[in-house]
């Protein structure tokens, strides 16, 4: 089960969003990840979090609307990392987690719906680029996933429509 | 005719589809439906999923492609405990007999996503003098925002515009009964502004 006290405060990571927090009282959640790809970040020394909810592969060199700053996963990521190092994290320190890339459509609809496997390839391609090392992965499959960092810990936890939380 | 433009009209097609699909739930259901004027959009659609409760639901429905003239997608979800209410209904047994997706509730919502999402389908068609064959349903039991993220992103991954048509259902309670949920793919809207203009 995960660890939320009572105080905990929720802080929901829509699409296309990014959010940063050093506050031990934050819990960041992208709720249902579909084809999507939640990015949990964790600095143990700086002890600052950050998740990301990135929607499409590639901005193909596109300008990227403000709005939804981690709509992609090449200009996200390098976003996520930039405001990462703005508030103090050290990227040699980072534990980076990631989750989703699901085909939710289900078997039959898996060949059409490829979205998922492509942001997948296209995030730890990314990650790989600026030296990250990826501490633990739970992609692919047919199931959305909820996926929350807590800033007290740093830890990371799954869920399913089917299953409860597990740390990932 | 631009994205914006192509609207209102289809407004009134998406209007006459959800009557039709409304029509098709009231008669499997055998009980008077309600239907809101579809909400039609271009972007982003986090908030599509409040009517069925928001960000942490989770739904049972159905999903259909669309191929033929245009390609495009429909959804019909239902609040796990509205979709097990409405297996109930169409079974003719006793509120509460059916506890969870079973076999034979999955039937029951498959056949449900046929009709409803056909009939919004043959009401599209008709009106633009299209031709247009829904897929067999795929029953899902999942969370809402999964689902309308992912056909949000596979829409938006073909580049262009991504419009989504939503419908509400209620029932006599006033409760959400479903959620049906349409986008073409980018592709169509040239062939949809043509012929809705």
């Amino acid at each position: 089960m995960t660890t939320t006290t009572a105080e905990a405060r929720r802080i929901s990571v829509g699409i296309g969003q990014l959010a940063l927090s050093r506050d031990p009282r934050d819990v960041l959640v992208a709720y249902g990840l579909g084809s999507c790809v939640g990015i949990s970040c964790w600095d143990p020394e700086a002890k600052v979090a950050a998740l990301a909810h990135i929607l499409l592969p590639s901005s193909e060199g596109k300008r990227v609307d403000d709005r939804e700053p981690a709509r992609f996963a090449d200009s996200g990521i390098d976003l996520l990392l930039q405001r990462l190092a703005e508030a103090g994290a050290v990227r040699r320190r980072l534990i980076v987690k990631v989750a989703g890339g699901a085909a939710v459509l289900g078997a039959a609809n898996a060949e059409k719906f490829k979205i998922g496997v492509r942001n997948a390839e296209a995030i730890t391609e990314r990650l790989k680029h600026h030296g990250i090392r990826v501490a633990a992965a739970d992609l692919g499959g047919t199931k959305g996933r909820t996926m929350e960092l807590h800033v007290a810990t740093g830890k990371t936890f799954v869920r399913t429509a089917a299953s409860p939380a597990s740390e990932l | 005719m631009a994205v914006d433009e192509l609207i209102p009209a289809l407004a009134s097609v998406a209007a006459d589809g959800a009557v039709r699909a409304g029509r098709g739930l009231s008669g499997l259901m055998g009980q008077e439906i309600s239907i809101h004027v579809p909400n039609i959009r271009v972007g982003t659609k986090n908030d599509a999923c409040d009517a069925v409760g928001g960000e942490e639901t989770v739904v049972i429905g159905s999903y259909l492609s669309i191929s033929g003239d245009i390609t495009g997608h429909v959804m019909l979800l239902f609040p796990e405990p509205r979709a097990l209410e409405c297996v109930d209904l169409m079974m003719g047994q006793e509120p509460g007999t059916t506890t969870g997706p079973d076999e034979m509730a999955c039937s029951a919502i498959s056949e449900l996503g046929n009709i409803v999402g056909s009939a919004f389908v043959n009401a599209l068609a008709d009106h633009l003098n299209l031709v247009l064959h829904p897929s067999p349903p795929q029953v899902l039991h999942e969370m809402a925002i999964a689902l309308v993220e992912s056909v949000y992103a596979e829409v938006l991954s073909q580049g262009g515009d991504v419009v989504m048509m939503d419908a509400v259902f209620e029932d006599q309670k006033g409760r959400t009964a479903g959620l049906l949920i349409v986008a073409p793919d980018p592709a169509s809207l040239g062939a949809l502004q043509r012929v809705a203009a």
